[in-house]
């Protein structure tokens, strides 16, 4: 009866443990509540506007409500952004997890 | 059929499905270099896992079928996690582009962590064989338990390169709910129930 109880508890764990494994999911590092999408600033406006600025951008999505940005740093860091959708100011900057730059409040 | 079931080989196929997924992908251009550090990295530590739960498992359920199925293929596993950490090691380089850019990200924390948790791999996979269990004897468990720090350093890695712990301690809560179990039960058994005197 133990190892049974053990069995289904131990089956949930593992369960749980693949259902989480999505990559796609929101990292909820950042979360930006910047209102509808449809009063958003286009992406593309931001990867123009980081790329005058000298970063090299790889990748952009959203992600909790703000713009994430995959690049390289005009000093050579390859780092990971948040910027805000509607202003486009610049709110986290980290790279490999050493966190650069965090906008206080964010 | 059982005999097909049952063949290493068909193990080591299985094992090497997501790896050939993944490189179809990259070689394609439908997944980014930047993007085979998830799932390369994801899977070395869910093999690892996978390879040091059989043990504890077994220890807690007893000598189950599948179990004594598995335990003999946990070399299978603990080998296929090293070479999907070498893939990992691999398209990071890739992405890093130079060498100057890797030793630029050595001193980050989750970087150095990542690197020491392969470098603890390293021997473990070495030894993987039928003549180096013959070489060293007593000392090849020794080597094999390089398994306990190299997840703990795959897990602080997977942490804190993601800055979220989610993902990452989710993976490890099987091993370490075993652990806790087995330890409860050893600490249990090794003291004396009040009555055993009497």
């Amino acid at each position: 009866m133990r190892s049974l109880i053990f069995a289904a508890a131990f089956g949930l764990a593992s369960a749980a443990a693949l259902s989480t494994a999505t990559p796609a999911e929101a990292t909820g590092k950042v979360k930006c509540q910047a209102g509808p999408q449809s009063g958003w600033k286009n992406v593309e406006a931001l990867k123009a506007q980081l790329t005058k600025d000298g970063w090299k951008v790889t990748k952009a999505k959203v992600d909790g409500g703000c713009y994430e940005v995959y690049g390289v740093l005009p000093t050579g860091e390859k780092v990971e952004a948040y910027f805000h959708p509607v202003s486009f100011e610049k709110l986290y900057v980290a790279q490999r997890g050493k966190v650069l730059f965090r906008k206080s409040g964010y | 059929m059982r005999t097909i079931i049952n063949s290493v080989k068909l193990f080591w196929l299985i094992l090497a499905v997501p790896g050939l997924a993944m490189l179809h992908g990259w070689w394609t251009g439908a997944i980014e270099t930047m993007d085979m550090l998830h799932p390369t990295g994801e899977t070395s530590a869910r093999l690892m896992i996978a390879a040091m739960l059989v043990g504890p498992l077994a220890g807690v359920l007893g000598q189950r079928k599948w179990l004594m199925w598995l335990l003999a293929r946990r070399r299978s596993l603990g080998v296929a996690a090293f070479a999907y950490a070498v893939a990992h090691l691999v398209f990071y380089a890739i992405d890093m582009g130079s060498l100057e850019a890797i030793l630029g990200e050595l001193p980050i924390a989750s970087i150095w962590i990542g690197w020491l948790a392969l470098a603890l791999m390293l021997p473990m996979a070495l030894t993987s064989n039928q003549a180096a269990m013959k070489l060293l004897r007593a000392a090849w468990k020794r080597v094999q338990q390089l398994a306990y720090p190299a997840a703990v350093l795959t897990l602080l890695h997977w942490w804190w390169v993601h800055d979220g712990a989610t993902a990452a301690l989710v993976h490890f809560a099987p091993l370490a709910l075993l652990w806790l179990l087995l330890a409860l039960r050893k600490l249990n058994k090794s003291q004396p129930s009040p009555q055993a005197g009497v």
